[in-house]
């Protein structure tokens, strides 16, 4: 989905927590969305789910009223479960509090194609969704029995089940161990579904991610493919690090190895 | 018990439905035998088939009393009461994601039960459903109020805004009974606290049933709506649901439910609390099974823990939320235990 971030920005008790940020994360890729806590990513993350109407600016996303034309509409303005088959989130920490099985769970991806009576129009879409996220050997296991890493994959599955052209990503790497770090992110990236993902570790972003998009306060203090954007000037400018950024041998990709804390930076 | 990796058995609703309706049926014409007057079966059936019109041979004069004037309306408001009482419950548990959610811990009960004894003592009793449920909606208010003060609504939050509220009303009651009531209007005051159907009439099965059907129609047709809830606010917005919307329209519902069901029986514990978990585990979690397979299954309870408490003392009558709590706490600590290292903890 072809998504524009347009000056949008949306106060949280006085203060700007998003603040006029600019932004067009590739079409059908893998968009990192870094920056220290704090710095707005999760706030950003609802404004561009449509969850948050922005105070100032817009997200556009095409409008599924005129598919082929090059009109846009604000992703806030669309009907709640129209705009649900269109875009999927996932928050940063989420736990059920009943007892569901994984496929009770991929099965809520479906609510907003189900009718009035709570029948689905597409009985094949759940097991595709499991399918798609290597999860169909989970389907009769209990979501309370699962790992960390097979609970990302599930909640994948969920996300993918509402079909949807645009998936935002909280911090869906925490918790995991580095191997389903690894494996979760190359799965997202290879969906080939435009992708936006919070992270917090710089090295899974720059080794994934095609674009990044660093947060600062508010603010978008860089944009553009990892390689370009992850300076040691950038770092700390916005996480007050210290950093050599070098080239992996084999894959080219930027590294970063941190040396410190910036003398100047207090906290 | 701990959870397991084997696949839940969900039979088909249809199935659970029949079987519910089955044993609700054969509870209710059964527990109408039950009683100090010895009656079978058949002349129920009879007394029953005399009123509706259909033609069958007359039952004696006392035993079709006691039959159609007494007992009958009791254990219809006791099926009515108990299924919206475990509707009520499953409903506030997924809007509240709090598994202790019920409309005893939260309050409402305690706050229908003012709102009923105020308007007794005043002397309207025909205001009673009414004023019952303002009380259930002020106190829903009041607990949601006073558990988001300090931040977030977690479980443990309400339940103990719950009690506070819970504490309030019951205050408010026993000042309400010290300052007015005596003699006759004592006892039928304390029956509201602890939970009773001895008054149950013609009347009670109206009020009770017809609440449990309009409310209890909109609440299962909001099934979808409810199980968005299961990983919380965000998730079920992302999933396409209006959130706050409904979360008040149907916490308002429960309310008007709740405040029907104290009007005709007072508050009885545990029902809301218990059943909707145990049932969960036969039907899962989506609430277009839920709901329903609870509705019924409360009712069959309510019926039998309501003949336990008339008869198991004969001739004294135990208030059945007595009853109630006596076979909920141990099916609430079963249910605790199977229940370790998930969401309840």
């Amino acid at each position: 989905m072809e998504l524009r971030i347009e000056g949008v920005g949306t106060r949280l008790g006085g203060r700007w927590v998003v603040d006029g940020v600019d932004a067009t994360p590739p079409d059908g890729a893998l968009t990192g969305l870094l920056g220290p806590n704090g710095a707005g990513k999760t706030t950003l993350l609802r404004l561009v789910a449509g969850l948050l109407p922005p105070e100032r600016g817009a997200v556009l996303v095409p409008d599924p009223d005129a598919p082929g034309a090059r009109a846009t509409v604000p992703v806030h303005a669309l009907p709640r479960r129209r705009r649900a088959r269109h875009v999927a989130l996932l928050e940063q920490e989420s736990n059920a509090t009943v007892p569901l099985s994984v496929r009770e769970v991929v099965a809520l991806g479906r609510i907003p194609y189900r009718s009035l009576w709570g029948t689905d129009s597409d009985d094949g879409a759940v097991d595709r969704a499991l399918a798609a996220a290597s999860a169909a050997h989970l389907a009769d296991r209990a979501w309370s029995t699962l790992s960390g890493g097979e609970r990302q994959r599930v909640q994948i599955a969920r996300a993918l089940a509402q079909e949807p052209d645009l998936l935002l990503l909280d911090e869906p790497t925490n918790h995991l161990d580095v191997s389903a770090q690894l494996s979760l992110l190359a799965f997202v990236r290879d969906l080939g579904v435009t992708t936006v993902a919070a992270l917090h570790d710089l090295n899974l972003a720059a080794a994934f991610c095609t674009h990044v998009l660093v947060l600062s306060q508010g603010r978008l203090a860089a944009a553009g493919a990892p390689a370009d954007v992850l300076t040691p000037t950038l770092l700390r400018e916005v996480y007050g690090v210290e950093a050599e950024v070098l080239v992996h041998p084999t894959t080219g990709r930027p590294v970063i190895a941190l040396t410190g804390r910036s003398p100047e930076e207090g906290a | 018990m701990s959870p397991t990796d084997r696949p839940p058995l969900r039979p088909p609703l249809l199935l659970l439905l029949a079987v519910g309706v089955a044993l609700l049926v054969l509870s209710v014409l059964v527990t109408v035998t039950i009683g100090p007057a010895d009656l079978s079966v058949a002349e129920v059936a009879r007394s029953v088939a005399g009123h509706l019109g259909l033609p069958v041979a007359d039952v004696a004069r006392l035993h079709d009393a006691i039959v159609w004037d007494l007992r009958l309306p009791r254990v219809l408001t006791a099926a009515a009461v108990g299924a919206g009482l475990a509707v009520a419950g499953a409903v506030m548990q997924s809007l509240t994601r709090n598994p202790l959610a019920d409309p005893y811990l939260l309050g409402l009960s305690s706050g229908a039960s003012l709102g009923a004894v105020a308007v007794l003592v005043l002397g309207v009793a025909v205001l009673l459903p009414v004023a019952a449920f303002a009380g259930a909606l002020a106190a829903l208010v009041a607990t949601l109020a006073l558990a988001r003060t300090s931040g977030t609504l977690t479980p443990a939050r309400a339940v103990l805004a719950g009690l506070a509220v819970s504490q309030l009303a019951a205050a408010g009651t026993s000042f309400v009974i010290f300052w007015t009531a005596t003699g006759d209007s004592y006892r039928e005051i304390l029956s509201w606290l602890m939970g009773s159907l001895a008054g149950a009439t013609w009347t009670s099965v109206a009020i009770s049933g017809l609440a449990l059907l309009l409310v209890g129609t909109v609440l299962v047709a909001a099934a979808t709506r409810l199980d968005a809830f299961a990983f919380g606010d965000t998730s079920a917005a992302a999933l396409g649901i209006d959130v706050d919307r409904t979360r008040w329209s149907l916490m308002t519902l429960v309310a008007l439910l709740t405040g029907a069901m104290v009007a005709v029986s007072g508050a009885i514990g545990f029902v809301g609390l218990v059943l909707p978990h145990a049932v969960s585990v036969v039907t899962g979690p989506a609430h277009r099974r839920l709901l329903p397979v609870a509705a019924v299954t409360g009712a069959v309870f309510l019926v039998w823990a309501d003949t336990l408490a008339r008869t198991v003392f004969d001739p004294r009558e135990l208030p059945v939320g007595i009853v109630t709590a006596l076979i909920g706490v141990p099916v609430f600590a079963v249910l605790l235990r199977r229940g370790r290292g998930t969401a309840w903890s």
